[in-house]
């Protein structure tokens, strides 16, 4: 058989993309639940970090961890407008008043040893890709207890540094209320300590990642606000 | 180059002399990264610790062992015009598949590995098997040339990723192994091993070591 006939080129390629797509498509498909498992897992590890339950790097078994979850930690959908508790998943209830589902979030509840700590979603636009996270605040509503950064399409090394505890670590005990709104602030640089409202409200920049940090800023500030309702009926 | 294989015959047998070679070169006298310097981006990335080094290193020797399979059943239908692409197509299918199974049972890693696991394809080792083993020997042969060459990979850079994670963190394999007395006695950790430059110095002693030990001069 002549293989360099155009015919026969023509068809070993075609041959060639139907079959690899056929069997990544197979794979896909038969690990989609277990993915998917997986990533619930992180986000669930993610929650518990923010919140201050579990530390980067736990040695736990997940079973452990999931237990641990299910018993320490309460999450519920809310309609961001009224502040109130809704029934069912946020994608569901938007569904059933014809509402955008970005109205209904789901927070979650913690009790930890020192007392109960709230844990909201916040999400937005980084350079590349949108960030998700969760940030966790102190009984007060107004101090940050962590944060964690858990999906992201940002640079590795610039960007990507939003997932680095080192940095994240910066945010602990900082406060949200400021007297010009509400919200911490990621400045462009380093944080000096020398002035007061820095210090409670500022952290410091992700170097060479500055459209990232305004993103982070931006975002936390508005997925807070759109909670304010929730957290002053709570 | 290790094409010097003999022609294998109904009576070879399964793992005889040139099977050795194919599996032993690799592993020292033609070491992908230490001799052919092949591999060296991923090296230099991925070695932060001993853990990620060891996932990447098997995700590497899959990846090699799939693809030197595959294209070495092919070899005598592929069109000499597309072979390159098909190579690339397998390579990316057996990266792809990696990936997939890697984000379903160990996330973590995954996570930790992020784009480096997707950059195997662009690793010249594995096309550079296909073009230079698999595409001229049998399927045997060209498994045990993938898998070879894999782990003269991985072993290379599980020993930068051990270095670097007990000097540059104090730990091996998330467990610490350097006491504390040491660090009360004013032992710091070096932060250059944390970087891709502690990454470069190291794998260039380990050259350097190697050649010495062979006796390898560049010609």
């Amino acid at each position: 058989m002549n293989t360099n006939s155009n015919t026969y080129v023509m068809g070993f390629a075609v041959a060639m993309c139907v079959t690899v797509s056929a069997v990544l498509a197979t794979l896909a498909s038969a690990l989609k639940e277990t993915q998917e498992a997986a990533a619930e897992f992180d986000r669930q590890k993610n929650v518990m970090m923010a919140a201050g339950l579990i530390q980067q790097g736990d040695t736990r078994s997940r079973e452990e961890l999931e237990e641990l979850f299910s018993k320490r930690v309460k999450e519920v959908t809310v309609d961001t407008e009224t502040g109130a508790e809704v029934q069912g998943t946020a994608a569901e209830v938007a569904q059933k008043r014809k509402d955008s589902p970005l109205r209904y979030r789901v927070v979650g509840a913690a009790e930890t040893d020192s007392g109960e700590v709230t844990i909201l979603p916040v999400s937005g636009k980084g350079l590349w890709s949108t960030i998700y996270g969760y940030i966790a605040l102190e009984q007060d509503k107004a101090t940050v207890r962590g944060i964690t950064f858990y999906k992201h399409g940002e640079t590795p090394g610039l960007g990507g540094e939003v997932e680095n505890p080192q940095w994240t670590s910066q945010w602990v005990g900082k406060s949200i209320r400021r007297d010009d709104g509400i919200g911490v602030i990621v400045k462009k640089g380093k944080v000096d300590p020398g002035v007061v409202r820095e210090k409670k409200h500022y952290v410091d920049g992700l170097a060479g990642a500055t459209i990232t940090s305004n993103g982070v800023t931006k975002f936390v500030e508005r997925d807070l606000r759109s909670f304010e309702a929730y957290l002053s009926k709570n | 180059m290790t094409s010097t294989a003999t022609p294998e015959t109904e009576t070879a047998p399964l793992f005889g002399d040139a099977e050795k070679r194919v599996v032993l070169d690799p592993l020292w006298d033609n070491n992908p990264i230490a001799t052919q310097m092949l591999g060296i981006c991923s090296a230099l990335a991925v070695t932060t610790g001993l853990q990620v080094s060891i996932v990447m290193g098997i995700s590497v020797i899959c990846v090699m062992a799939m693809a030197n399979v595959v294209i070495s059943l092919l070899r005598n239908l592929i069109p000499s015009k597309i072979r390159i692409i098909v190579q690339l197509v397998v390579v990316s299918g057996a990266v792809i598949i990696v990936d997939q199974v890697l984000r379903a049972y160990a996330f973590d890693l995954a996570k930790q590995l992020g784009v480096f696991i997707s950059l195997i394809i662009t690793n010249c080792i594995v096309m550079g098997r296909l073009e230079a083993f698999a595409m001229g020997n049998g399927p045997w042969r060209s498994l045990l040339d993938g898998i070879a060459n894999g782990l003269g990979y991985a072993w290379i850079i599980c020993v930068v990723g051990a270095v670097r994670e007990v000097l540059g963190a104090g730990k091996l394999m998330g467990v610490q192994v350097i006491p504390d007395s040491l660090y009360e006695a004013g032992y710091v950790n070096n932060g250059l091993m944390v970087l891709a430059p502690g990454a470069f110095l190291l794998l260039g002693v380990i050259v350097w070591v190697q050649r010495a030990i062979m006796g390898k001069v560049e010609e």
